[in-house]
């Protein structure tokens, strides 16, 4: 969550691109990018990979 | 671990919180809290985490932590002084639904900050596009109302002023929504005052202890309750009808349900991508969502507090039906598609624990909104009517008839109060015979409300489902009764529904219709899925469904293989 430099209302939303937690700027929290996505944790970008790996196998896919 | 101060404790609080929704209800002026109980009153501790909680609306007891959490990032501690009264609605920084407004207090003792005292509430007027919240074909969040971001409406126990007339200015029964907002705020005024004492009685030192204990006490209970279900990961698909505005898109609900050792990771990637109209959740819907299902699949005696919440892991992709991205509509999310995450993640437990999931419920609140100006008073009024559907059958008894939705634990507005306090008259009121799926254990009845316009002018909007996609059996049992919304305008005689009678695209999601005198409207509720094999129902439970007009002799017959010659020697 980016706030205007007021402080008045929200530049923008930011969310985590695998669990979807908000993420606010400026607070004790991890904010990491991996291919031009942003994530809460390494933890969320490994469950994505891991996620679509899966999928990909099951549907027969290399 | 002292085990005897954490019951009583526990046990103290949850009776607080008890009291904080009484005399919410009791002072309130809407029917949606006084006879529906739409509300949630907790206890948090200093960063959030929820200590304690009443079983009133489930909806709201999972999306606590969350709600109070992201306030406390934009409202440090640093600067919360006692007697200050936090509020706050905003979907898109951990909230529910616009409609749906938390409160709450600090709890200070001899100036030191202890907790929260906390109730969330469903304000059922907030402006936008139709009277009473529920705009059922809304295309961003501003067609729904007010959105709060956390502010101080007391500052220091003072009323905020300009905050009041903010909130006032932009609702159409300020009066009520004045009642309803003070009804709130005795509601944590209570909670505050009472969990102070309680401090006072046991001393701040123990208190803290206790509270730390109890939480680990309800984690390591989860976690024992998640260790005995099978290791695996298991899914489930469900769709949602229509949004309201794209009429030719279903929706779906994904879910993966990862579970190892003791805990579980519920993940909703695959879902659909967000509506255009208003039946996106948001995260602390998603959030609550998962919540709510685990509670009901393991040992309800488990205290439900933050400790309870922490093995489980929930996945909510941003920009899909599950957790919307600003400024997506989201009205419907709380309501339908909270029942309908539910739902599919007990569809994906089935076989994992067959004997604590049950078959789908109706998986709706019905949510007709109605308002206008009283011919008689001119008074403007407005109500949010709940109805209730027929639950799931389980691996051990029937589902519950006609009860709201399993996020609710709402009432229905007895017909005596409605039809004093709106301009309607109740024609009809009673269980639909054949409504509930067929099985071993039959799902719950739904049932038929139909009711005539008193008034000139009465403009309706609502936000339902189940008109297509019935409730699901499970294991061998049938599914539940469609639900369906018809009107039959004065001096006609065709019963027709919104899409027939208005030209909306949607028969369960419209907004803005004009009843007037005379016009009549027919709410039917959906019943409940049927769980097992109908073949292995037991005959006295058959007869007795037939003499009380649950299932009639033709779907006995028909689902049950039961005939009428047997019936006849009975």
């Amino acid at each position: 969550m980016r706030f205007s430099e007021n402080g008045l209302y929200i530049e923008r939303y930011i969310k985590c691109g695998n669990c979807g937690v908000l993420i606010y700027e400026k607070k004790d929290q991890q904010i990491l990018t991996h291919d031009g996505v942003t994530y809460c944790s390494q933890w969320c970008i490994d469950w994505k990979i891991a996620r679509e790996k899966r999928r990909q196998e099951a549907r027969g896919e290399r | 671990m002292d085990p005897v101060t954490i019951n009583i404790l526990e046990s103290t609080m949850v009776s607080i919180c008890r009291d904080m929704g009484i005399v919410l209800m009791k002072t309130a002026y809407s029917t949606i809290f006084s006879e529906a109980l739409d509300f949630t009153c907790g206890l948090a501790d200093m960063s959030g985490d929820l200590m304690a909680v009443a079983d009133y609306c489930p909806s709201q007891i999972g999306g606590m932590p969350l709600l109070v959490k992201c306030c406390l990032l934009e409202i440090p501690t640093s600067d919360i002084n006692e007697g200050d009264v936090i509020l706050h609605n905003d979907p898109y920084r951990g909230g529910l639904h616009t409609p749906e407004h938390t409160f709450f207090k600090p709890i200070f003792v001899d100036r030191e900050l202890m907790g929260f005292s906390v109730a969330i509430g469903h304000i059922q007027e907030v402006g936008g596009m139709v009277p009473g919240g529920f705009c059922g074909e809304a295309t961003e969040v501003f067609h729904e109302g007010i959105r709060v971001p956390p502010v101080k409406i007391k500052k220091q126990g003072e009323d905020n002023v300009e905050v009041w007339k903010l909130l006032l200015a932009n609702v159409r029964t300020p009066r009520v929504n004045y009642g309803d907002l003070r009804a709130l705020i005795a509601a944590v005024d209570l909670g505050e005052s009472r969990t102070v004492q309680v401090i006072r009685k046991y001393g701040k030192a123990v208190f803290r202890e206790t509270i730390r204990d109890l939480l680990d006490y309800s984690e390591r209970r989860m976690r024992a309750e998640l260790e005995a279900i099978p290791d695996g990961i298991y899914g489930f698909r469900d769709y949602i009808e229509s949004d309201g505005v794209d009429a030719d898109r279903t929706y779906t609900i994904e879910v993966e349900v990862h579970k190892f050792g003791d805990s579980i990771v519920i993940d909703y990637a695959g879902s659909s991508s967000q509506a255009k109209g208003p039946i996106n959740a948001t995260l602390g819907v998603a959030t609550s969502a998962a919540y709510n299902a685990v509670l009901h699949m393991t040992d309800p005696s488990i205290p439900r507090n933050s400790g309870c919440f922490r093995p489980i892991r929930v996945l909510a992709p941003p920009g899909t039906i599950v957790n919307v991205d600003y400024p997506g509509p989201e009205v419907g999310g709380n309501t339908e598609t909270h029942p309908r995450i539910v739902g599919t993640i007990m569809g994906a437990m089935a076989d994992a624990i067959p004997n604590r999931t049950m078959a789908a419920e109706g998986g709706t609140h019905s949510n007709l909104v109605f308002g206008g100006a009283d011919a008689e008073t001119g008074d403007f009024f407005i109500c949010y009517d709940i109805a209730g559907v027929g639950w799931g059958g389980r691996a051990f008894a029937d589902g519950n008839d006609a009860v709201d939705s399993i996020n609710g634990n709402c009432r229905p507005t007895p017909i005596e109060v409605f039809e004093t306090r709106f301009p309607w008259r109740v024609e009809y009121l009673a269980f639909d015979t054949d409504s509930a799926g067929a099985g071993k254990f039959r799902g719950g009845v739904g049932y038929t409300k139909q009711m005539i316009c008193l008034n000139d002018e009465i403009i309706c909007s609502q936000m339902t489902d189940r008109h297509v996609f019935a409730p699901w059996g499970l294991h061998g049992g049938k599914q539940g009764g469609l639900g369906a919304t018809l009107i039959l305008k004065a001096a006609t005689k065709e019963w027709q529904n919104m899409s027939q009678a208005f030209g909306k695209k949607s028969t369960s999601r419209y907004s803005n219709v004009r009843i007037t005198k005379g016009d009549r409207l027919r709410l039917v509720s959906p019943g409940g899925g049927g769980y097992g094999e109908p073949k292995d129902r037991q005959r006295e439970l058959i007869v007795s469904d037939i003499k009380q007009g649950n299932v009639s002799l033709t779907g006995a017959e028909r689902d049950y293989g039961y005939s009428e010659e047997q019936h006849e020697i009975l």
